[in-house]
């Protein structure tokens, strides 16, 4: 089995505080990964240092045995827990935008899915509310044919009935070349989907398991061993 | 890659500046109309119009420059950063098509604001008058420098644009420094820039010191005729453009390294 994701002793510090100490981990390709953490945990850290948007401090990080980069860029797919799109610009325009520059964008599945969710292409984003601009970003996202997917909190700001689609979607697309990984605390809506799950708290890894072992090992459920693991 | 770039860059500028081109040259025609107009009792519309025709004009140069700086910090260092940084181009391609879109806007908006003194202005015996000394006088140009004008206006045209690159440039590599940061970002990038005029001008004085002891242009400074100070002129642009530049690629590779290898998005 192929390596998707390697870090070793991955550290990222903001001044004095340490956001991420030490994380070595190793995950396998074609995997469904849940990066579990409550708030401030360093989840989005972790997210944005493999896509090269913050640089490590020490330590290293390889996607696909290569450090962040042009050549990873052009493998990940990634969904930031922000609006990263300018407002004045209609969804169609930026459709065209993803296909010029990504060479796994499928424009087709782009538009069959606004279809399904009921967004209008011509529609400005600065229109839309905030739940549909997730929307029409996980789209875009999804509709690449990427090797990773990087989903940070890609269902915290919208409703039930889009979040069962969007999951839906998710595990779709996905084919056993491809890995995802989804940093989320509504764990039980995605537990189901999950093969694998890192834990971390206070930047620090606290465990990196299959979901199978979880439920062998500990009798457990994911959501609850993550209570356990981060009782107050 | 750059090209697809660039014409994002031309899609997101142009929906800002044209309409305030178009508004300038509107305003220059009203301001036309009016003062054709004889009305001698009351001159209140000429001078709304003409108040509000500056107002547009001073505008338009302001938000050139404002746009100049607000899409390299917007764009790239701020939320839209994620999405630009994340596509799978090289950092400096960034960097050269948003430098190459504000030269570009810069030079035009200069072109639109002459273009809008010539409406206001036009009339055609000073027109025709106008035209005739500038024919004159490009003769007399090429007559005097002869074979070496067009190098004189290639050197003047370089000067023109390495200067402007190098003031965008050197504004780009303060934001860069400035992100560099933890805190006080824009603070710190307003700091990086006053540090850097500072050295560029220390560099470009030690600079004209150390070439004015050169043994070269030393007999040329006693000329009194302007064939005389010829060289002198061609090595003071020279001078200029081959140190702007050094400046200017500086700059670049300081603001490119930044943005490859030191980026760190909030």
């Amino acid at each position: 089995m192929s390596i998707i994701l390697e870090c070793n002793s991955l550290t990222k510090a903001f001044g004095k505080k340490r956001a991420l100490s030490d994380i070595s981990l190793n995950i396998e390709k074609g995997k469904i990964i849940g990066l579990l953490g409550p708030n401030g945990s360093g989840k989005t850290t972790f997210i944005k240092l493999l896509n090269g948007l913050l640089t490590p401090t020490s330590g290293e990080i390889r996607v696909s045995g290569i450090q962040p980069g042009i050549e990873t860029k052009k493998i990940i797919s990634y969904l930031p827990e922000k609006t990263y799109l300018n407002d004045w610009m209609r969804v169609h325009q930026i459709i065209e935008l993803f296909c010029d520059f990504y060479e796994d964008f499928k424009p087709e599945k782009a538009y069959d899915m606004l279809k399904r969710l009921n967004i209008n292409s011509n529609d400005r984003l600065k229109t839309m509310s905030k739940g549909t601009k997730e929307k029409v970003q996980l789209i875009l996202v999804m509709s690449r044919e990427a090797e990773l997917y990087l989903l940070d909190e890609p269902i915290g700001g919208v409703d039930p009935a889009a979040r069962d689609y969007i999951l839906e979607t998710i595990i779709n697309n996905y084919s056993a070349n491809s890995s995802i990984i989804i940093s989320t605390h509504l764990i039980s809506d995605i537990e189901k989907v999950l093969d694998h799950v890192i834990f971390i708290k206070d930047g620090q890894l606290v465990l990196t398991s299959s979901v199978d072992e979880i439920r062998e090992e500990n009798g457990k459920s994911v959501d609850g061993l993550f209570k356990e693991v981060f009782k107050c | 890659m750059l090209k697809k770039l660039l014409k994002y860059e031309v899609q997101a500028t142009s929906r800002i500046i044209l309409p305030l081109y178009a508004a300038l040259i509107s305003l220059a025609i009203v301001n036309r109309v009016i003062s054709s107009i004889p009305i001698l009792t009351w001159h209140a519309p000429q001078i709304i119009s003409m108040i509000i025709y500056n107002m547009i004009l001073i505008g338009m140069f302001i938000m050139t420059f404002v746009m100049m700086i607000q899409r390299f910090y917007k764009n790239l260092l701020s939320d839209e950063g994620y999405l630009m940084f994340t596509l799978p181009i090289k950092s400096w391609m960034h960097i050269a098509s948003k430098l190459l879109i504000s030269m570009m806007w810069m030079v035009t908006s200069g072109i639109v604001a002459l273009i809008s003194i010539f409406i206001i202005a036009f009339d055609i015996i000073i027109t025709k008058e106008f035209l005739h000394a500038s024919v004159v006088f490009i003769g007399d140009f090429f007559r005097y420098f002869g074979p070496l004008s067009g190098l004189f206006i290639f050197e003047i045209l370089l000067v023109g644009v390495v200067g402007l690159a190098s003031m965008v440039l050197m504004i780009y590599a303060s934001i860069a420094i400035g992100h560099l940061f933890n805190r006080h970002k824009i603070l710190a990038s307003v700091g990086s820039y006053i540090v850097l005029t500072t050295i560029s001008q220390i560099l470009f004085i030690i600079m004209a010191v150390i070439s004015s002891y050169l043994p070269t242009p030393r007999h040329l400074s006693i000329a009194n005729d302007l064939h005389g100070v010829e060289p002198i002129i061609h090595y003071v642009l020279w001078f200029v453009i081959i140190f702007s530049g050094i400046l200017t690629s500086g700059y670049f590779i300081l603001t490119n390294y930044i943005l490859s290898k030191r980026l760190n998005l909030e």
